[in-house]
């Protein structure tokens, strides 16, 4: 194996084990397992490295999770299409164009974390920013085990 | 956290398997919401929120102190719980000093104190919205919001008040975990920061599992850059991480993370794993 094939491979089973550490408690570690699960290479390790609660329950959830969702999204879009008939013409106009700006600005960057975080394209705003939190402590976990694994490594010799 | 480098480093050399049973063993997995309903308290002259379901849950597991003493500790547990413990610190900070069997109830009558004030602050142009409670084990449960005096009454904008409520809460704890964002005011700003410090951490997990796959190679490799680095509009500074030598053959520029803590039963899971791997 290569450099870069064992980079990826030594990354992917980092995180497959940070997220069957989590046990299918949040969204974006049941994204990261499903996604390796389509891989047929990767059976061996997800084998080894996932925690024993952990079966093929996964995948099934997160469809169902995904489907979830997106009706809700359907049905969230005709509910606000109505409201906002409504409420178009008693609103103020005054702050519109700042209010606009920002809420522009906030879309993209919500946009953008959705693409960051494993799973999150198929996440309502309040959700991505729970998963978000979530991930970052987990991802700093990560970093600090691979120091630890370097330092111990490195030491050694 | 020097003591968990030397269990690291001891498993590499010996091998044994006990030192991360016992590890494992120290930290209970709470699975309270208490400290979850202490944390939506924090603004108080806002809507009343009532979570029903996790305020009932039992208060054991949520007793020990060393847990409470590690800022941002981290569970391999459901995820609410996470930001409650990383809350928990500047909330409660004195109920660490209690012992454990009394440490659950301040916290407990704590918040139903606010929420007995909460109540009566509430005046004129109340219009209780009620939903049948639902305790599903995913979604939250309904919460019971008023309206407050002077604010619209129309249940659509309640409910848009009670999400977007519900928004802020989840972004000031972003805002206290992710360092430098507790200075920065605006929704769009703090996102700014999150991402780049997401990304930023997922690079440093790259270059990690490249350090680990080298071993001995001293040659600065950089770390293959497939991701698309986010580029604000040019209204916000970029923030300066400092520059840490992680090993003298291999210098990186990474986010020095002084005040995590890292939780003992999770990490050594992962490094269990780890070391399975390789």
């Amino acid at each position: 194996m290569n450099l870069l094939e064992r980079t990826k491979k030594i990354k992917l089973s980092a995180d497959i084990a940070l997220a069957s550490a989590k046990h299918s408690a949040t969204c974006w570690s049941k994204a990261i397992i499903s996604e390796a699960k389509k891989d047929e290479r990767n059976t061996i390790l997800l084998n080894n490295l996932s925690a024993p609660k952990m079966n093929f329950k996964c995948t099934h959830q997160n469809f169902a999770c995904l489907k979830r969702i997106r009706s809700r999204k359907i049905l969230k879009k005709s509910c606000d299409v109505g409201i906002k008939m409504k409420k178009l013409k008693p609103r103020r106009q005054v702050s519109n164009l700042a209010t606009c700006i920002a809420k522009r600005l906030v879309k993209k960057r919500t946009q953008v974390l959705k693409r960051l975080v494993p799973g999150g394209e198929s996440m309502d705003e309040y959700s991505i920013i729970k998963e978000a939190l979530d991930y970052i402590l987990s991802l700093r976990v990560q970093v600090d085990v691979m120091k630890n694994l370097v330092n111990a490594t490195t030491n050694f010799e | 956290m020097e003591k968990r480098e030397e269990t690291c480093t001891e498993l590499f050399q010996f091998g044994e398997e006990s030192e991360f049973q016992s590890l494992m063993s120290v930290v209970p997995p709470p699975e309270t919401g208490n400290s979850f309903t202490a944390l939506l308290e924090l603004p108080p002259n806002q809507a009343v929120m009532l979570l029903h379901s996790p305020e009932e849950t039992a208060p054991d597991n949520f007793t020990s102190p060393e847990f409470l003493e590690t800022p941002n500790s981290i569970l391999p547990n459901s995820s609410p719980n996470n930001f409650s413990l990383v809350k928990q610190e500047p909330v409660d900070s004195d109920s660490v000093h209690n012992s454990s069997p009394n440490m659950s109830d301040p916290v407990i009558s704590k918040s139903t104190k606010r929420k007995e004030r909460g109540k009566n602050v509430k005046s004129a142009a109340k219009k209780s919205k009620s939903v049948a409670n639902e305790t599903d084990g995913d979604k939250l449960p309904y919460v019971h919001v008023r309206a407050r005096r002077g604010q619209a009454t129309d249940s659509h904008s309640i409910a848009e008040r009670a999400r977007r409520e519900k928004i802020n809460a989840r972004m000031k704890l972003l805002q206290e975990l992710v360092p430098g964002c507790s200075k920065i005011t605006g929704t769009a700003m703090v996102l700014d920061e999150i991402i780049n410090h997401v990304q930023s951490l997922q690079r440093q997990v790259e270059s990690g599992s490249l350090m680990d796959g080298n071993g001995n190679f001293t040659g600065m490799v950089s770390p293959p850059l497939s991701n698309q680095i986010w580029q604000p509009d040019g209204l916000t500074p970029q923030p300066l991480w400092g520059v840490e030598e992680m090993n003298p053959n291999f210098i990186t520029p990474e986010n020095s993370l002084l005040s995590y803590d890292s939780s003992r039963s999770s990490v050594s899971l992962h490094t269990n794993q780890l070391k399975m791997e390789l």
